[in-house]
């Protein structure tokens, strides 16, 4: 498997070296061929991924061309849309995956409109005078003529211990004859306590989100920057996969699959929970 | 005069982007909005080496920015982080090139790799196009003084709007395709 991606990249290198691809003015530096492996737009990881594209990344193929979704260019684009320098992806995983990927009966492919990934943004923010980290997750929707990034949920350290709702005995209560007295016992139970949580039904989660637009909104959250940025993908069915940006000499760089799992049965549920880190 | 501007507007227009009816960007289509953005980056890049010379006069750098600052939708900024961390820095375009003339260096050489890669064409709630064109800069700063010879190699991820447009020619409207910048990502590499 090695040898393919290495013989996959290699021809890569070669094939992108051809003159004229480039912005065209005197003293124009040839590329070694690491920035044509690289996989330099995410967009070019769904395309690689797809077999979409020529192997110079020149030619964008559409229905109807020959090469279009060609199985053997897919196989050769899907050994190097791996972090094989750091990555713990076992080759036996990764095999089974690309095999599924690129099963004859079943193929599977990545859909830039459909619903089964997000972005998951790093960024940092001033909150109460502080600098504190936000990690804001990101899906794509359909709006108007068009698609838009919005944002899906957050997680902010802040916010974590925010609503710690006790529970059993610790838990404090309004009793079930409250109302007989016309709910006169909220006073103490909302004026006294530093647990208003305690009085939410078992189903009441909290929304994160929601109070973090608060805050903007008060000016007590203050956006600074942007920190980090990677991709959860669970498109193909049975498996869940991240996609990282690396930044590193060679030509295994740019967006690459660095996380795989394939998915039993509410694994899936589990992940994003984990991802979402909602809880 | 005037009639031949109108001929080589209409020739213009018509050899390099006259629209057609739909809304949908077909894919012969596609490549000639390619090749149109391409030029716009193609302009950027010269300015940015025009800009980035020491051997380029302070008025001269000021009428190339000008020229370079019209190539963007206002508001458009440059986003910089280097290897060291992953924080992006922001700037107004206006202010990334007035930094850029104002680098301490006595020499500095500005040079772009023979490779590009343009993503494709997605629509917008407003249903303007929008695209990414990635492209790679090298950068040389030498100092005499202290002897100091500076080199990066920055990935440049390019905003292109693509929007129809309408114009006047001899009476008749046509129809266009206009690409206009918008923000950009600096990202330095390991290169």
């Amino acid at each position: 498997m090695r040898k393919t991606y290495l013989i996959f990249a290699f021809f890569i290198a070669i094939i992108s070296n051809v003159p004229g691809q480039g912005l065209g003015s005197p003293g124009t530096i040839k590329d070694d061929g690491r920035f044509a492996a690289s996989t330099k737009q995410l967009n070019q990881f769904f395309r690689r991924f797809n077999g979409e594209e020529s192997i110079d990344g020149g030619t964008r193929f559409n229905p109807g061309d020959s090469l279009y979704r060609n199985i053997p260019l897919r196989k050769g684009y899907l050994n190097i849309l791996f972090d094989n320098q750091t990555t713990s992806i076992t080759a036996d995983l990764k095999n089974q995956f690309i095999q599924n990927v690129l099963s004859e009966a079943y193929p599977q492919y990545l859909v830039f409109h459909r619903e089964g990934w997000y972005a998951e943004v790093e960024t940092e923010f001033m909150f109460k005078g502080k600098r504190e980290k936000a990690t804001l997750f990101m899906k794509l929707q359909a709006e108007g003529l068009g698609y838009e990034w919005v944002i899906d949920q957050v997680s902010f350290a802040p916010f974590k211990n925010l609503f710690n709702k006790p529970v059993g005995d610790q838990k404090d209560f309004l009793h079930p004859l409250s109302h007989e007295l016309g709910f006169m016992n909220l006073r103490k139970a909302l004026q006294d306590s530093n647990l208003p949580e305690s009085f939410t039904a078992n189903s009441y989660k909290p929304d994160y989100l929601a109070i973090f637009l608060y805050e903007m909104k008060q000016n007590n959250l203050r956006f600074i920057t942007v920190s980090g940025l990677k991709f959860h993908f669970f498109q193909v069915q049975g498996w869940y996969f991240e996609v990282n940006q690396f930044n590193r000499p060679g030509f295994n760089t740019g967006w690459l699959i660095s996380n795989l799992v394939k998915l039993g049965p509410g694994d899936k549920e589990t992940i994003l929970k984990y991802i979402y880190d909602q809880e | 005069m005037n009639n031949k501007l109108i001929l080589f507007l209409g020739l213009f227009l018509s050899t390099s982007m006259v629209a057609l009816a739909q809304d949908n960007i077909s894919p012969a289509r596609k490549q000639a909005i390619d090749s149109l953005a391409l030029e716009k980056v193609k302009d950027l890049s010269k300015y940015i080496s025009i800009i980035g010379s020491k051997e380029t006069q302070f008025s001269e750098a000021n009428r190339v920015m000008d020229r370079a600052e019209e190539l963007f939708a206002p508001g458009a900024e440059m986003g910089v982080s280097s290897i060291n961390t992953q924080e992006i820095a922001y700037y107004k375009v206006r202010r990334y090139f007035e930094r850029l003339m104002a680098l301490n260096y006595d020499r500095v050489n500005i040079t772009w790799y023979d490779i590009q890669y343009i993503s494709d064409l997605e629509r917008q709630p407003d249903g303007r196009y929008v695209g990414v064109i990635t492209i790679y800069q090298r950068f040389e700063g030498t100092s005499i003084e202290t002897g100091m010879n500076y080199k990066d190699t920055t990935k440049k991820d390019i905003t292109i709007y693509v929007e129809k447009k309408q114009t006047q020619i001899a009476g008749r409207t046509i129809e266009f395709w206009d690409v206009m910048l918008g923000d950009v990502r600096v990202t330095e590499t390991s290169a």
